[in-house]
């Protein structure tokens, strides 16, 4: 009994340690020594100046927080209402909203900047349509955390409704019993329990948040706003590259998201959220009755403004001859998708390798990431509170930078066999990069489950592992669902991490779409963006669907 | 089962993996360019070739973090100077190839040489309702205020150039015409396509310092833009091609620069707007020969670089 759990606690260790450990270590060494690449150990911590001698930094540090908390706001506005709806109403054609609010991850950040730009921009779409633009709005902090809201909101809305359809009316419909209205049953009872969950999502929209740059890059610089991922991403744009000032500033990134992290902690575990104790219950979502029309309203113009409008500015552009030429009829042409079919293998060849990558691991962290969230909850070991501070920093560091970590670690030439310079390596930067969705959204899902559950199977004479799958995995899998599609969406376009760790010779979306950007053919990039989204999304409908089909048990709580 | 799919995946792509009769190239854009070049080689000589295309930036960072195992055989980067800092960092295989005999001398070095060329240009945009611009000086009049984007010279090392260029032919006016940019508010949104994007839509209406076979590029397809290189002057772009000194297939690296320093490379280098670096093929722009190119003493520039970014942010970006 003991047996098995300290052999699942070492494996899901040694995985974290290997996908996310060994990468961040390697940074913290390049950072330490400026020459570490080059096999060196010399000028040990001679870096360090550039914080001491740099007063933007501290500036770009405050821009820094300020604007993921901006985020964080933002996406509570936008995503806690709709999500909180989901939850515990009938809401029609929720399985359609649910595809509809992952497409956010399906767009590339960068691509998604610029779709807005082209909309709101002097002269741009906006413009075109109906005379007047909101460049000045877009260019400004304002603007940039808007946009960032727009791309990471969902995240608050699949974390809540998922965690509201387990709490359920139960606890709200006892407390009207003892005479609560309907608000204060809410308000007290019903959000509280899923506060788990809030904070669970918020740590990975602000990690995200300051971490993201291609938001940033195409809309802040303009305004003269800097942030420390932009002084990263420099270092490491041009020639002469700075390797080791970009891994110390990952180092103040890793050092914010991990005090972000205890905070989040102290308020999921200084009290209990425990919902499901094993009673048996109806998943009783309520009818909206009358306010049927108004929720459906809220849930469109969420819809038109994160969705519609940034997807309909990319298809706009996909199908445009000229950028210059703007919108008119004339103006229509599909010589872009032509394009993409002309250059036929390389095209296809992309898509193919990012739709098998996206499906292995979202297999992969869903795994894993159950795995480890069973042992930090349900775990007794030393090393629980480490592994869930772990599985939180590849949120915290910029792609490029873990990327850097990972070539660092898996190109040593003293590795007798390395995985570097094949798909696999892609597999490992994904898998590390993506982990910390499944754990957060599982971890917050156990902390809603009583133990007493395993507990009974455990005394009506299951094993540990019959307990765990028969029992505690049914409970946490809808989370667990939620997640893999998040991870699904976000690796079939992943770009940083790809650009720097395919094999020579192997394309992705995401690279393919960016080497697009950079010759010059926006049109071309979109229209395979375009692409890319749509078959997703397809697969992500279907899906759905199917698991509707399964029956509601696989989702109910 | 997770585990041995995992495991079946990766090793049944290893076997994809490099191997002595495949070269690896590591190549900043243009993408066309490189997979046109690879698939012309391996026609010829029967060797396969793996590319990696990226930005400059993203080719040396991988090279950088990729030092202690090199993977690429050669590298074609957009930035001369980083092909001289690669050498004097002793990573670089000394080889001229035979083919080079018409490369003018200052296009290559004993290590190096160069692929393509590209010139720093302004670009604008014929219906933006702005006249056409002739120098670069133009752009400080009040009727382009608000209307210029120019690539940020700390992400654009074609960018950097120019503003050294500029220093070096016209001493502190080039500062004070930088500094008539700025009160003309002129933006810096990024790298070169950042800084052109706007001016296609319109909402700018002149990129100063543009890369300019991107933006031929762009004309030929029909976007109503006009590429306008300064009489006064402007900067080169030379783009080398150069070997790694830790290849194991030297062969097939040197027989790869011989194949893109060829007539036929050459014709592929010139349809992709570069101007070719043999002298005795023609290009679908205007040549170097057709420039005023301001020569640029590249070791004294790239020595003077944080003094140089530093100045221009202080000037343009933070004012």
């Amino acid at each position: 009994m003991v047996r098995t759990q300290s052999i699942l606690t070492v494996l899901a260790a040694s995985t974290l340690l290997i996908l996310v450990g060994l990468p961040v270590l390697f940074i913290i060494l390049q950072a330490i020594f400026p020459d570490f690449a080059r096999g060196s150990l010399e000028g040990a911590f001679s870096k360090l100046v550039i914080i001491t001698e740099n007063d933007r930094l501290l500036l770009q540090a405050r821009n820094t927080l300020m604007l993921a908390f901006s985020v964080m706001l933002g996406s509570l506005l936008f995503g806690l209402p709709i999500g909180v709806l989901r939850g515990l109403f009938h809401i029609p054609g929720a399985r359609g909203w649910d595809v509809v609010f992952l497409i956010p991850f399906l767009i590339p950040p960068f691509i998604a900047a610029i779709a807005w730009m082209m909309t709101l921009q002097p002269r741009g779409y906006l413009f075109q349509l109906l005379g007047f633009d909101m460049g000045d709005f877009l260019f400004s902090f304002t603007g940039v955390a808007f946009v960032m809201t727009l791309n990471l909101f969902p995240l608050v809305y699949f974390a809540v409704s998922r965690a509201l359809e387990m709490v359920g009316g139960r606890f709200a419909a006892a407390a009207r019993v003892h005479g609560a209205r309907k608000l204060q049953a809410f308000f007290l009872i019903t959000l509280p329990l899923s506060i788990p969950a809030i904070a669970a999502s918020l740590l990975i929209v602000f990690a995200m948040s300051i971490e993201e740059f291609g938001t940033p890059a195409a809309l802040a610089a303009r305004t003269g706003f800097e942030v420390l991922v932009t002084g990263i991403y420099n270092r490491l744009s041009d020639w002469p590259i700075d390797l080791s000032g970009a891994a110390l500033g990952s180092v103040m990134l890793m050092a914010m998201v991990l005090a972000a992290f205890t905070l989040q902690n102290w308020i999921a575990t200084r009290r209990s959220y425990i919902s499901q104790t094993g009673k048996p219950a109806d998943l009783d979502q309520a009818d909206l009755g009358a306010w049927r029309w108004p929720v459906l309203g809220l849930f469109a113009l969420v819809a038109a403004i994160g969705v519609v409008i940034p997807l309909a500015a990319i298809a706009v552009t996909s199908f445009t001859a000229t950028i210059s030429g703007g919108l008119s009829w004339s103006n229509f042409d599909t010589c872009h998708y032509a394009e993409i079919f002309q250059q036929g293998s390389r095209a296809v060849q992309a898509l193919i390798t990012s739709g098998w990558l996206a499906v292995l691991t979202a297999l992969a962290t869903a795994a894993i990431g159950g795995l480890v969230a069973y042992i930090v909850v349900r775990g007794t070991g030393r090393g629980r509170a480490l592994m869930d501070g772990l599985s939180v920093l590849p949120n915290a560091i910029p792609a490029i930078v873990l990327a850097v970590g990972i070539i660092l670690a898996w190109n040593s030439p003293y590795l007798p066999i390395s995985l570097y310079g094949t798909a696999a390596i892609l597999l490992i930067a994904y898998i590390g990069i993506l982990l910390p969705y499944p754990i957060r959204y599982a971890i917050a899902r156990l902390r809603q489950i009583s133990g007493s559950l395993d507990d009974a199977a455990r005394v009506a004479g299951a094993s540990q592992m019959q307990a765990l799958r028969h029992v505690t995995l049914p409970l946490i899998a809808p989370s667990l669902i939620a997640a893999m599609m998040l991870v699904f969406a976000i690796a079939s376009r992943e770009l940083v991490a790809s650009i720097m760790l395919a094999p020579a010779g192997m394309r992705t979306v995401g690279t393919f779409v960016f080497a697009q950007f950079e010759q010059g053919s926006v049109q071309t990039g979109m229209a395979m963006s375009m692409i890319a989204i749509t078959i997703t999304s397809g697969i992500l409908l279907a899906v759905n669907l199917w698991l509707a089909r399964q029956g509601s048990s696989a989702f109910s709580g | 089962m997770l585990r041995t799919t995992l495991l079946a995946a990766s090793l049944g792509l290893m076997t994809g993996a490099a191997n002595a009769e495949t070269l690896t190239v590591y190549t900043a854009g243009p993408g066309g360019l490189a997979d046109a070049l690879a698939e012309a080689f391996q026609a010829e000589t029967g060797i396969a070739v793996e590319l990696f295309q990226a930005t400059t930036g993203k080719v040396m960072a991988r090279l950088e973090a990729e030092e202690s195992n090199p993977q690429a055989d050669v590298v074609v980067s957009a930035s001369w100077g980083s092909a001289e800092d690669m050498h004097a960092r002793g990573l670089l295989m000394e080889y001229t190839s035979p083919n080079a005999d018409t490369v003018p001398d200052f296009l290559k070095h004993s290590h190096y040489t160069a692929q393509g060329i590209s010139a720093l240009a302004m670009v604008w945009n014929s219906q933006s309702g702005v006249a056409r611009p002739n120098e670069w000086a133009d752009l400080t009049d009040e009727a382009y205020r608000d209307l210029i984007t120019m690539p940020d010279p700390a992400q654009s090392g074609a960018a950097f150039d120019l503003v050294a260029g500029l220093e070096a032919a016209m001493g502190d006016e080039a500062w004070t015409l930088l500094a008539g940019l700025a009160d003309n508010q002129m933006i810096v949104p990024g790298p070169n396509a950042a800084a052109l994007n706007p001016v296609l839509q319109g909402a700018k209406a002149v990129v100063f310092g543009a890369v300019d076979y991107i933006s031929y590029g762009r004309a030929a397809a029909g976007e109503s833009i006009e590429v306008i290189t300064p009489a006064s002057g402007t900067v080169i772009a030379p783009r080398p091609i150069m070997i790694l000194n830790s290849t194991d297939n030297a062969d097939a690296a040197k027989a790869f620069v011989d194949f893109v320093l060829s007539e036929a490379g050459q014709a592929l280098v010139s349809q992709t707007y570069l101007m070719p670096s043999r002298t005795d093929i023609e290009g679908l722009r205007p040549g170097i020969n057709d420039l005023s190119v301001i020569d640029v003493d590249a070791d004294a520039v790239s020595a003077r670089r944080d003094e140089i970014i530093a100045r221009f942010n202080e000037t343009v970006i933070n004012r």
